[in-house]
């Protein structure tokens, strides 16, 4: 492969040399039309040929070296409308003017870019500008709020744990439902690769500072050029990269505190002793035996009072230190930057420290050909926290009794005479750490064959070592009797190849660019590890000092895919717009009877604004409609699903085989149609714009676990049968309220997805016995399904519930009728944004909000009925029902007997929210200040994460999504920790 | 114009010869699986699917767990309790189990699983040259074929009644025979046999298996392993003359002895007492936290859920020197501290005895007893034999009832509580030995794949 490229390139020298010849040089200097002040940055290039360019300095002024036949000069600036202006002898003057909407503003595609203007596919993003500064637990968590069809939950307050992204809606029932993730023109890992109940995210390890644009391509014609794995949406990352200049050099630190968000209220020791007093005897037990026998204590009867619930929590904050060096000339440019940000997570013991660095290059060879570099390295260290489920996860501290005490007087030190495992010994005698190191990095080749003819490689490598370490020691529940420890290392690889070649022509009024390539990546995974128990003490905690090595794993696994693409842009008349995208996918995941998928995508668009009759429009200055139709898909189902496989399944010592799975051998990926139809509008020279979508999105051939007789040997089969539906609505409006000193920008968002599972072929999937989640023909993914709680009968205080004819029954009656009870799903989701600015001060709000879903409080089986068990019980349960004729929705308390303890509707609750996600409100110093000391600029600001929470979700925070239960289950919350609100404090300074 | 021409041409040259190269490269294997065409080729291969199906029966859905643990939990009454948290087993605590039980599904699941990985050993017997072997691999298939079939319907259907020998119509469990690999025999939809189909195929393959199984076998079955488990399934039909024939000649075999104490049984591996046993080691056993039956059954420090304990009157019933009672039935002190447990299940890695010399001495007594005969030995000698070894003075006299409970004594906690109780049509607590609420439901997952199974009674 080497060999064919270089031949290429030995090949090709001539032309390049012959080329070369022949130049003249160009000078001159850019200002703004508005008021006249120089613009430092402007990119200039030559028409055409975007290589042969520069910038210009600090008074604006540029000179630039183009070949003889060269005739025009673009000038791009960001806000600024980019102008193409002859070239002409002597010092040129250029004034821009600026730029009410960013519809000239290059997008980034697939393989390439296009002008907003032109675009016939739906897309959004986030640019650096509107997240800097921020401190964003993860960069996918820009995409909040700011970009219309895309869901985020962050399931919890944990940090470095993955979250949901769903774009326009969920396309999946059994397969990922995550979008791709593309950064720099590869596809890098974002799967959890660890060994936790509770998935990790590896692109925690990106830092945001490293990053331009995320562009989120949503309809099929924007993102069928990733045909199989394009069905969840493509999030493109862009980092960011020199500019020719001065070298800049800017350094950032912000530090801050945090702290949950809400906390969800239980009973106070004197509470607790009054409702298990009533449970005890309403059951006929003596409350202080029941306590001992249960407990071994006699805690009952001593004066205890302890505030477990906020000894989950700490005293969360960040600190983040970055600087960047940003420079070069019209032949080499470079951009390093580097940065450290220690956070430290609201929940007991919680921290996640990440150092980063990168060096992006780039470098003209010659007028037409440049070669590049991306280089990251990034390394993550997590100090994790239990699964919600764990006795170990601090949250289930709020279970505990409050009349035990927090130490036991007897050893000084924390009290393990408890109901349930006092986990804040695992703060003191436990650890477990997640270390990942990741590379991302890539190199490119741009070579411009012709003026019409670009070609471009792409060579990068992904590569995440991930070492998990776990140790506890013999006090610990898990580490008892001996000590535990446990070290797992993973290693991912992930390379890939893109070469494109893409031919451009504009004639006459027809404007074509023909797009044409081929993709490789294949990526690999190792994990080994073991554990050991028994250590001679606490002190010895690797596994080379244990007793017995109890477990060692070894596993590989890996997957390839081979793509053809190619795409056509025409343009007609500056408002016709036809766009069209093949791609061939083949994968190692899709069975041998099914080795390639085709997937086609078609649009087109028309620029209504161009047309005579509303070109003089001063009201409209933009308007286009736009509709796509194409065909993407989820090839996230699993390495080798179609495959009937024996696995090693050993016996005490001896090695044996049995089945493990029942293939089909033309088992492929989940395939959706999608039609989009979109509106655009600009008012007022563009103060105004907006983007109307609606989309309707079919998903076919759903990989579902189709059920066997397990009397034939197996209990599934794997098959493509299922079909679901998404359809919606995305609105976006942007608008510049104010423009003189006084700067108003507004933007919103709102979308909608209508989610139903179509065609199941009949099966059901359920969530599991305490669960609410289901997933069943006609119905919404994961809608709520189980008994439906009626409350309390006011004569006998018994739980009460609705049977299928819709009478109500108390609970010994009561024959389990099961019904819908909810929808996680939100109705519409959206955000609200306003920018100000003021001479130097300017203030970002940024709000997000859902509406419309329903959460699931699973712990409501334990915590929130009526001292059914010694849990601690939450404040609501005082309102029980005490003597007839009481009206309450809390049974009476009964100790032991299970008034109303069966899972049921009795814990939903509706999870609408709305927030002030970020807020920043910042401080530029003046430059008159700032040139006695040599800085160019210098910026403090003051910026706040989930500043405020509106809600009626009644526990710790309604952004909740319990992860160590199968996906179906969402929307649930299992002492599952609040998300953290964060206050920060920094400064900018440029030099 | 030529040279740009040459320059495509040599672009899409490069492109070709990339795709080319890469086309093989979407052939991945699997690393830790391997395809089913390719897994039973050779001799070895049929001994690992072989191992494999001893692997599945030591599992928790089966001997590993549920296949104790469930028959103790259904005789639970003055016997035992379950404490834990567990609600499927909490349910068959209580009589209560729901269609959708966790364990009474996984169960089903499994002992079929095991059943179709045997199955296809019988099919691929061709690829073993080696005459020994191969007669040793089919007898080996044969016997876990009968025997999951036998715990299945023991606990999936209403118990064979003696006293109808060759006409238990009732509805039992799926037989399955057929080695199945793909989906095309996966999909098929199979009736439930009738209890005595069932026992009669039971018994085929247990008479097959005792012909082709050697007399000695490592740690896995042999002949007597396979006569030991007859007998048991002639005891449980009342067909006590070849269940003494059987239980008889394996107490024959001078290979097998009572241990000095019942104790060492449980503490060593492969003793002279056992012609069964669960091989388990530290890395590959049927649990250590949420399965197995150290976890439910032991309170020690740091080992053990403490689930089930056992009750006061119960540990009355042994006599005050009877090591059963008092060694090997402790007073907690890991979780749930304090109250009675068994001394039987304390390491997580012991090795899990299936079934034991003391039982066929047993069903040797009662049969002798029960026909008037003495083959062998008396049942006064066989009972004493085994009272005398645990510490527990001789009886002077012998009664049915003597040899039905210390048949209770001796294999308490071993899995054979309701299994006893209903051949000898013994209530336990309010329920009736043929009572439906002492039998597992068809799992609800099943009934929904397979439309042809009829669901037991009480369940719909």
């Amino acid at each position: 492969m080497k060999k064919v490229l270089l031949a290429i390139l030995v090949a090709a020298l001539p032309i390049i040399v012959f080329a070369q010849t022949q130049s003249k040089t160009v000078s001159g200097k850019v200002t703004a039309a508005n008021d006249g002040l120089p613009l430092p940055g402007v990119s200039v290039f030559v028409k055409g040929n975007q290589t042969v360019g520069t910038q210009t300095d600090g008074q604006g002024a540029f000179r630039l070296t183009v070949p003889a036949n060269a005739t025009n000069l673009v000038f791009s600036y960001v806000g600024f409308r980019q102008k193409e202006v002859p070239i002409s002898g002597g010092s040129m003057q250029v004034q821009l003017e600026i730029e009410q909407k960013q519809l000239s503003e290059m997008v980034i595609v697939g393989y390439g870019t296009q002008i907003k203007q032109d675009l016939t596919g739906s897309v959004s993003g986030v640019k650096a500008k509107e997240i800097e500064n921020l401190p964003l637990p993860t960069f996918e968590t820009a995409l909040q709020g700011r970009t219309a069809g895309v869901f985020i939950n962050s399931g919890s307050g944990k940090l470095g744990q993955a979250i949901n992204i769903r774009i326009r809606g969920i396309s999946s029932v059994s397969a990922s439902n995550q979008p791709l993730f593309v950064i720099d023109g590869q596809p890098v890992i974002s799967q959890s690769l660890g060994s936790s109940t509770e998935d990790d995210n590896p692109l925690a390890s990106i830092a945001p500072e490293d990053i331009l644009s995320i562009d989120v391509l949503k309809d099929a014609a924007a993102a069928a050029i990733y045909g199989s794995r394009a069905a969840n949406g493509v999030v493109l990352v862009t980092t960011k990269s020199g500019k020719a200049g001065t070298t800049q050099i800017s350094v950032g630190y912000y530090t801050g505190f945090s702290n949950p968000t809400h906390k969800r209220q239980f009973l106070n020791a004197a509470q607790y002793r009054e409702l298990f007093t009533e449970a005890a005897t309403n059951a006929g037990y003596d409350v202080a035996e029941e306590f001992e026998a249960e407990t071994g204590t006699l805690d009952w009867t001593a004066n205890n009072s302890t505030n477990w619930t906020d000894k989950s929590f700490q005293s969360g904050g960040i600190s983040q230190y970055s600087i960047s060096l940003n420079g070069g000339d019209s032949k080499t440019r470079f951009l390093i930057n580097g940065g450290y940000s220690d956070q430290v997570g609201i929940i007991a013991g919680n921290k996640l420290n990440r150092a980063n660095g990168r060096i992006n290059l780039d470098h003209s060879v010659f007028n037409n050909l440049k070669v590049g570099v991306n280089l990251s390295l990034n390394k993550t260290v997590n100090y994790r926290v239990s699964s919600d489920n764990a006795f170990s996860n601090p949250l289930q501290l709020n279970a505990m009794p409050p009349i035990h005490a927090l130490m036991d007087p007897a050893t000084g030190k924390l009290n393990k005479n408890t109901l349930y495992y006092n986990n804040l010994i695992d703060l003191v005698e436990a650890t477990n750490v997640s270390k990942q190191f990741r590379s991302i990095s890539n190199g490119f080749l741009d070579w411009n064959i012709a003026p019409v003819l670009k070609f471009r490689s792409e060579l990068g490598f992904d590569i995440v070592q991930l070492g998990e370490d776990q140790f506890n020691g013999r006090e610990t529940l898990d580490g008892a009797p001996t000590g535990y420890s446990y070290n797992n290392q993973v290693r991912a690889t992930s390379y890939n190849i893109n070469n494109t070649l893409t031919f451009s022509k504009l004639l006459d009024k027809h404007s074509i660019e023909v797009l044409g390539g081929m993709s490789f990546q294949e990526a690999r995974s190792f994990a080994t590890s073991s554990s050991g128990q028994g250590f001679p003490s606490d002190k010895f905690t690797k596994i080379a000092s244990a007793a017995i090595v109890s477990a060692g794993n070894s596993t590989e696994t890996g997957f390839s895919f081979l793509s053809y693409f190619t795409r056509a842009n025409y343009k007609f008349n500056n408002r016709y717009l036809l766009g069209g995208s093949i791609r061939v996918d083949g994968s190692s995941r899709f069975g041998r009877d099914s080795r390639y998928g085709i997937f086609p995508a078609a649009s087109a668009g028309w620029i209504v604004s161009e047309e005579n009759f509303l070109k003089e429009s001063q009201v409209i200055s933009f308007l286009k409609l736009r509709a796509s139709y194409g065909t993407t898909g989820n090839s996230e189902i699993g390495n080798f699903a179609s495959r009937t496989l024996y696995g090693a399944s050993p016996y005490a010592d001896q090695s044996g085989i049995v089945f493990s799975q029942l293939g089909r051998p033309d088992l492929s990926w989940e395939k959706t149609n999608q039609m989009d139809i979109g509106l655009d509008f600009g008012f007022l020279n563009n103060r105004i714009n907006a983007e109307f979508d609606y989309f309707n999105k079919q998903t076919s051939a759903l990989l579902l676990n189709l059920p066997l007789p397990a009397t034939n040997g197996f209990t599934v089969i794997t098959k493509n049968l299922g079909n679901l539906e998404n359809k919606g609505f995305e609105a976006t409006v942007n608008s510049q309220n104010l423009i003189g000193a006084l700067k108003w920008s507004t933007s919103f968002n709102i979308s909608t997805y209508k989610n139903k599972v179509t065609n199941l072929n009949g099966s059901t999937i359920n969530g599991g016995s305490r669960q609410l989640g289901r997933v069943s023909e006609g119905q919404p993914f994961g809608y709520f399904y189980g008994p439906k709680y009626a409350g309390v009968n006011p004569q006998n205080g018994n739980a009460q519930y609705y049977e299928e004819d819709g009478s109500i029954v108390d609970e010994e009656d009561f024959s389990g009728y099961s019904q819908k009870i909810g929808d996680p799903n939100p109705k519409f989701i959206g955000g609200l944004g306003n920018r100000f600015s003021f001479k130097s001060f300017d203030l970002d709000i940024q709000t997000q909000f859902v509406y419309g879903n329903d959460l699931y409080n699973i712990a409501g089986l334990f915590q929130s009925v009526n001292g059914d068990y010694f849990d601690n019980q939450t404040v609501d349960q005082m309102q029980r029902w005490q003597k007839p004729g009481d009206i309450t929705m809390v049974p009476q308390a009964r100790l032991y007997e299970g008034n109303g303890s069966i899972k049921s509707s009795r814990w939903i609750q509706d999870g609408s929210y709305f927030r002030v996600k970020n807020v920043v409100l910042g401080y530029n110093l003046p430059k008159s200040f700032l040139s006695r000391a040599k800085v160019q600029s210098a910026r403090i600001f003051v910026a706040a994460q989930n500043l405020f929470t509106f809600t009626k979700y009644t526990g710790y925070d309604p952004e909740v999504n319990a992860t160590y239960i199968s996906n179906v289950n969402l929307g649930h919350d299992f002492y599952t920790p609040p998300q953290a609100r964060t206050i920060t404090f920094g400064f900018n300074l440029g030099f | 114009m030529k040279k740009r021409y040459i320059t495509k041409t040599l672009i899409i040259a490069f492109l070709a010869t990339l795709s080319t190269s890469c086309d093989k490269k979407l052939d991945f294997e699997p690393k830790q699986s391997i395809d089913a065409t390719t897994a039973l080729e050779t001799s070895a291969d049929v001994k690992s699917a072989i191992i494999g199906a001893y692997s599945i029966m030591g599992g928790g859905a089966l001997y590993g767990t549920n296949l104790n643990m469930l028959p103790e939990l259904l005789g639970a009454d003055n016997y035992i309790r379950w404490a834990g948290t567990f609600q499927s087993y909490r349910q068959v605590a209580n009589r209560a189990m729901i269609k959708n039980n966790a364990d009474v599904t996984r169960t089903w699941v499994q002992a079929y699983s095991a059943i179709n990985n045997v199955n296809n050993v019988l099919a691929n017997l061709d690829k073993v040259k080696d005459a020994t072997d191969k007669s040793t691999f089919e007898g080996e298939a044969l016997w876990v074929r009968g025997i999951m079939h036998f715990e299945l319907v023991r606990l999936y259907a209403l118990p064979y009644d003696n006293a109808t020998p060759g006409a238990n119509t009732q509805l039992g469990v799926p037989i399955s025979k057929t080695a199945v690999k793909a989906e095309e025999t996966a999909a098929v939809k199979g009736k439930r046999n009738s209890v005595e189909e069932v026992y009669t195929q039971v018994l085929a393959d247990l008479t097959s298996a005792i012909a082709k199984l050697p007399d000695n076998n490592g740690s896995r079955a042999n002949k007597y392993t396979a006569l030991a488990f007859r007998s048991r399934v002639y005891l449980s039909m009342g067909k006590f003359a070849e269940a003494l024939a059987d239980a008889n000649t394996v107490i024959a075999n001078p290979k097998y002895k009572l241990s000095a104490t019942l104790e060492s049984v449980f503490s060593n591996k492969h003793t002279s007492e056992t012609l069964f046993e669960i091989e388990q080691n530290d890395q590959n056993n049927a649990g250590t936290s949420n399965d197995g039956l150290t976890t439910f059954y032991a309170s020690l420090v740091g080992i053990g859920r403490a689930d089930l304990r056992v009750n006061a009157a119960f540990q009355a019933l042994y006599s005050a020197t009877d090591a059963r009672g008092k060694d090997l039935i402790y007073v907690g002190v890991g979780a749930r501290p304090g109250n009675l447990y068994t001394g039987k299940w304390k390491t997580f890695g012991q090795n899990i005895p299936v079934i034991r010399l003391a039982e066929m001495y047993l069903t040797r007594a009662e049969c002798n007893f029960r026909l008037g005969t003495i083959t062998g030995s008396t049942p006064l000698a066989d009972v004493n034999a085994i009272r005398t070894r645990s510490g527990a003075s001789p009886l002077l006299l012998v009664t049915l009832n003597d040899i039905l409970l210390e048949r209770q004594l001796e294999l308490a906690f071993e899995g054979s509580r309701i299994h006893d109780l209903r051949r000898t049509k013994r209530a336990t607590g309010a329920y009736a030995y043929n009572s439906p609420a002492l039998i597992f439901p068809i799992p609800e997952r099943e009934t929904q794949a397979n439309s042809e199974l009829v669901q037991n009674p009480g369940y719909n």
